[in-house]
Order: structure tokens, then sequence, then C-alpha cells
């Protein structure tokens, strides 16, 4: 319909705008289609990823497959030799008291009724100030937030990077 | 009767006789995919032909230790015929514990050192309060001192004054080398090439290519240029552990800037990871977590501190622990620091030549102190009296 020559000349650069540059991210812009997650599970998410920090392996045991041998293997360093008797600690209830892991401990303790510095009043409260954000994919400042998951980015090709390999590909 | 001083680390246990030298052994056991049945402990690290994806079982978790088991066996293997070869009826040991240590490891650690060990005599002790020791050692004049100990599972500020420490001033970042290396996994993991299972090898790349660079942003632009501009950028050869045994890093000359690299060589290029992952112990906020950074902390620490020790706490600033051999580590704290600080009062942060062994040198000259001997809790007073003696003469 209009057939003025700005529109013509419109048309013409655009396609010429195709060609030099690389197609954008295929994902669907229309705002019905895509998902986005409130805060409460992007705040689920980092705690999760943060709680991943502390773990001390991401492999599996490589003994965990093997067979429960029947007997187990000679030791061949004899304690015994040394010719002092060692008291032996009581079996099952030495394996009850100390094997219990960090978070059990942590409650036993019942540090919310004692009084004074405890472990839970020395931690470091949150600092003054401003938080800066970082590309997740390249590691730079960052300017710009995913709309669907809360990441950052720093420029279109991450962005495209993120959403192929990261955004939501994951359950939570 | 000797004294064995044992700084019970997360990472590392720094054990030795006062009259002796420290050796600095990894405090966990391995397991390796290559010799199945073996659990390697300790320093039969060094007998693992093959450490990729080297399974770590630490007794330590977020800093405390939970699993007797396995510190038992380590102990077990420092204790005997092929290490240090203790005769438990004639030694007393210096043992180190973390701050606010929960009750029942403290009962628990009495019961394994009197019981089951049987040493003659024992004295618990925060690693801080050995490494304040050794600082008042050397600057007698000092009255007060403030500790910054930056291990693997956390870092402690820990306030000094006349040898005591100030409970109300002790604060705690839970970032450790842990979380670093377990960071620069993760992104070196997204970038580049899978290493989620290479702690080993990520800890020496960590140890060999970070540093802590002194004005942040200014390195990050740096980063991003291309090519021979970029000074930041640094190659590093992974261990394959046949030919090259152990990872290294090539020097700025010999880099290849045009993308061909030598094939057998498995190649990571590191640039804003350099500086961007030891700056987390500077913002913890850079990752996610809500704390505040070193230099804020100390401040903080500081400030709950009564006025009139403020500045001679501002005047001996002490950097401890494994975190602290980072290049450009103790002039950032200092230059952050001093930039808090109030004009009039001094700053002085003092990074000695060795912090790992800082607290077992600080253990070493406590044994040999005069009052040693009332320090300690000997098997005798702990059979007669139980936990309440040990409640009493340890300050944890």
């Amino acid at each position: 319909m209009c057939h003025s020559p700005e529109s013509g000349r419109f048309t013409v650069s655009f396609r010429v705008h195709f060609h030099l540059y690389p197609p954008p991210p295929v994902r669907s812009q229309d705002p019905g289609q895509r998902r986005v997650l409130d805060r409460a599970t992007r705040q689920r998410r980092l705690s999760r990823q943060l709680e991943a920090l502390e773990k001390d392996n991401f492999q599996d045991d490589p003994h965990a497959s093997l067979p429960q041998l029947a007997k187990r293997l000679p030791q061949f360093d004899d304690n015994n030799e040394s010719g002092k008797k060692r008291k032996k600690t009581r079996g099952d209830h030495f394996k009850l008291r100390f094997r219990k892991n960090f978070q059990a401990l942590l409650e036993e303790e019942n540090l919310s009724v004692s009084e004074g510095p405890n472990y839970l009043t020395a931690c470091a409260e949150p600092s003054k100030l401003p938080q800066r954000h970082f590309c997740t994919v390249c590691g730079f400042p960052s300017s710009y937030t995913c709309v669907s998951c809360g990441v950052r980015y720093c420029c279109v090709r991450c962005l495209g990077t993120h959403q192929e390999t990261r955004c939501l590909k994951w359950t939570l | 009767m000797t004294t064995l001083v044992l700084d019970n680390g997360a990472y590392t246990a720094k054990i030795g006789y006062s009259h002796e030298k420290v050796s600095v052994i990894p405090n966990c056991q391995f397991r390796s995919k290559t010799s199945r049945l073996k659990t390697f402990t300790a320093n039969q690290l060094d007998e693992i032909k093959d450490p990729s994806g080297l399974f770590y079982i630490l007794p330590f978790q977020k800093g405390y230790l939970v699993n007797w088991d396995v510190q038992r066996k380590v102990w077990d293997h420092l204790f005997g015929k092929e290490m240090f070869k203790v005769d438990f009826a004639d030694t007393s040991i210096v043992i180190t514990e973390p701050y606010f240590n929960f009750t029942s490891i403290q009962e628990s650690m009495n019961e394994i050192l009197f019981e089951e060990y049987q040493f003659q005599a024992a004295l618990r002790i925060n690693a801080g309060s050995l490494s304040a020791h050794r600082y008042f050692y050397e600057n007698s004049s000092e009255l007060c001192c403030i500790v910054v100990d930056s291990g693997f599972s956390f870092t402690h500020i820990i306030p000094y004054c006349r040898g005591k420490k100030m409970k109300d001033g002790i604060c705690r970042l839970n970032v450790g080398g842990k979380l670093l290396t377990n960071h620069l996994k993760e992104i070196i993991s997204y970038r580049q090439l899978h290493v989620m299972d290479e702690s080993h090898v990520i800890n020496q790349v960590k140890e060999d290519v970070c540093y802590v660079s002194q004005e942040f942003y200014k390195d990050m632009e740096i980063a991003q240029l291309k090519g021979e501009e970029n000074t930041v950028m640094r190659d590093y050869v992974l261990p394959d552990f046949s030919s090259i045994k152990k990872g290294y890093c090539k020097p700025h000359e010999e880099m290849n800037f045009t993308g061909k690299y030598k094939p057998g060589e498995q190649i990571l290029r590191l640039a804003n990871e350099r500086f961007a992952v030891p700056e987390m112990l500077f913002h913890p906020s850079d990752i996610g977590i809500q704390e505040m950074g070193i230099p804020e902390a100390v401040i903080n620490s500081i400030h709950n501190m009564p006025e009139e020790m403020q500045p001679h706490f501002f005047k001996n600033i002490v950097l401890t622990g494994g975190n602290t051999l980072f290049p450009g580590f103790r002039d950032r704290v200092y230059k952050d620091i001093r930039s808090f600080a109030p004009t009039d009062f001094e700053v002085s942060v003092v990074s000695p030549p060795n912090p790992i062994c800082y607290a077992w040198e600080g253990g070493k000259l406590l044994s040999e102190h005069p009052d040693f001997e009332e320090m300690v809790v000997t098997r005798e007073d702990y059979e007669e009296n139980g936990h309440f003696i040990c409640e009493e003469k340890f300050d944890i």
C-alpha cells in the first residue's frame, strides 16, 4: 500500500541487514509463550547453586559400585605389636555419636536460646556496598538481565549462548 | 616429655614435634578411579600415579570436624610407625580447633585424645590464638592485634587483646579456598573444558595463576582486549600425568595468539578468571553470598571494640591462612582498609613469610613457654574430673 520512496528504501536496507548480522535467537519473543520465573524461584535457584559450591566432590565414590567384601582384606599394619593396649571405644555407641553431619550438630547446640556470641552471631552481615553484577557467560561486568530466569548477561552474543545452553534448562 | 604440635586444618594438617620442623600434610583420604581397592590416606597422595578425577573424603564439613572415622584413620597414619612414631605415654599434644566449636565435638575430641590415643597431656586451642601468640612474641610492645585467618572452609576475623580473644568481635565469612576452587571449576567447565571432577588439578591452577587485582575495573578492561595488548591473559598447560606430570603456566612471551596450539597439550586460556575468583574474598556478593568482604569485616570488627583500643588494632593486622598467599593480597587489604579507616589512625597490615605454618610456629613457641604446664590438662586430671576440667581450662 505504501509506495512512498521512504518505505521502498526501508525494505531494501532491511534485507541488507539480514546479510551482515547473524539471525537473532530463535526463542519466541511473544510474552504469552515465554516462561518467566518469579522471585521466589529465582532465590531458590541461587541458594541451590551456592549449596552446590560447598560440595567436596562432584563425582561418585569410585568404591561405591564395588561389591561389599565379605571379609575385609588383611591390613598388614598390626596395631597390636606396639605392646600397648588401646582402650576399645564401645562399638555402636561410638558409631552413633561420631557420625552426625554438620546440620545435626548445629541443631544440637541449640544456639538460639544461648546468650553471648556464638557460631550464628559471628556470621558476617550483608555488605553496605552495592552489589556488582557479572555476565554468567563471559564474566565481564554486565548491565542486562535475562527476562526469563533472571541471570545477567553483557551483550547479545552472550544472551544467545545463555538461551541455548542454560536458560530454564533444568527445573526448580 | 616431648610436645607434638598439630594444627588440625580442614584441608591440611600442620604437624611436627616442637623441637623439629613442621610438615604440611593433607588431612583427608583419597580414592582414585585407577587403583580401585585402595584408599589413600594423607600424604600417600604422592603414591597415586594418576590423580585425575581424584575423590576426596574430608573429615571436616563447613570447617567443623564431623567425620571421626576418617579423622582417626588419618591420625593413626600420622601418629604411627611411618610418620611420627608417637610415644603416647610420654607426649603432650597441642591441637587446634575452629572458633565456637560445638560442645559435642569438643567432648568427642577429649575422649579420643585421652581414652583412645592416651596422650599424657593435651591443650586444645584456636589456631588464631597461636598466631596471636606468635605475633606478640615478635612485637612484645604491642597490646592488641587482629588476626585474619583465611583458610579452606571459611575466613575468621578475630581481635586479640593482651593475649585473650575478644569474642564479641569475632566475624566469620563463609568464603574459603574450597569455595574459590569450586567456583573456578564451574566457570571453566562452562566456558572451556569439563573439569568438575578435577579438584586437585584446578586447585593447582588457582594457586599458580590467580592473583588479587589492585584496580578491579581497570584489569577488567585490559582483559577484554584482544591479542598482544591483553597482558592479563595466560595459557595454562594441563597435566596429562603421562608426559606432563604437573601443570604449569606458560609465560607471556611464549603464548600463541594465532590460535594454533601444539598437539598433545591441553590448554586453558584464563583472562578475567585470574582476578575475578580471588575477588570473592573481597566482595562475596559478586557470586550472591550476602556477606561483607574481608576489609569491611575487619573495619566492622574493630568498630565493635572499645574506642581506646581501636588505633592499636589498626596498627596490628595479621594475615594468616592459605588464601593470603595470592599475589597482591596484602597490598589490596591495606588499600581497602586504609580507605575505610579514619585518617588519623595508622594502618599496618602484616603478611608473614609463611602464613600456612604461622599458627604452628605459635604452637611451638607456646610449648616452650614457662606457663605451658599450667595450661594443659593432663590425663589424670581428665580421668578424675571429666569434660568439666577441659571446659574450664580451654578457651574455645
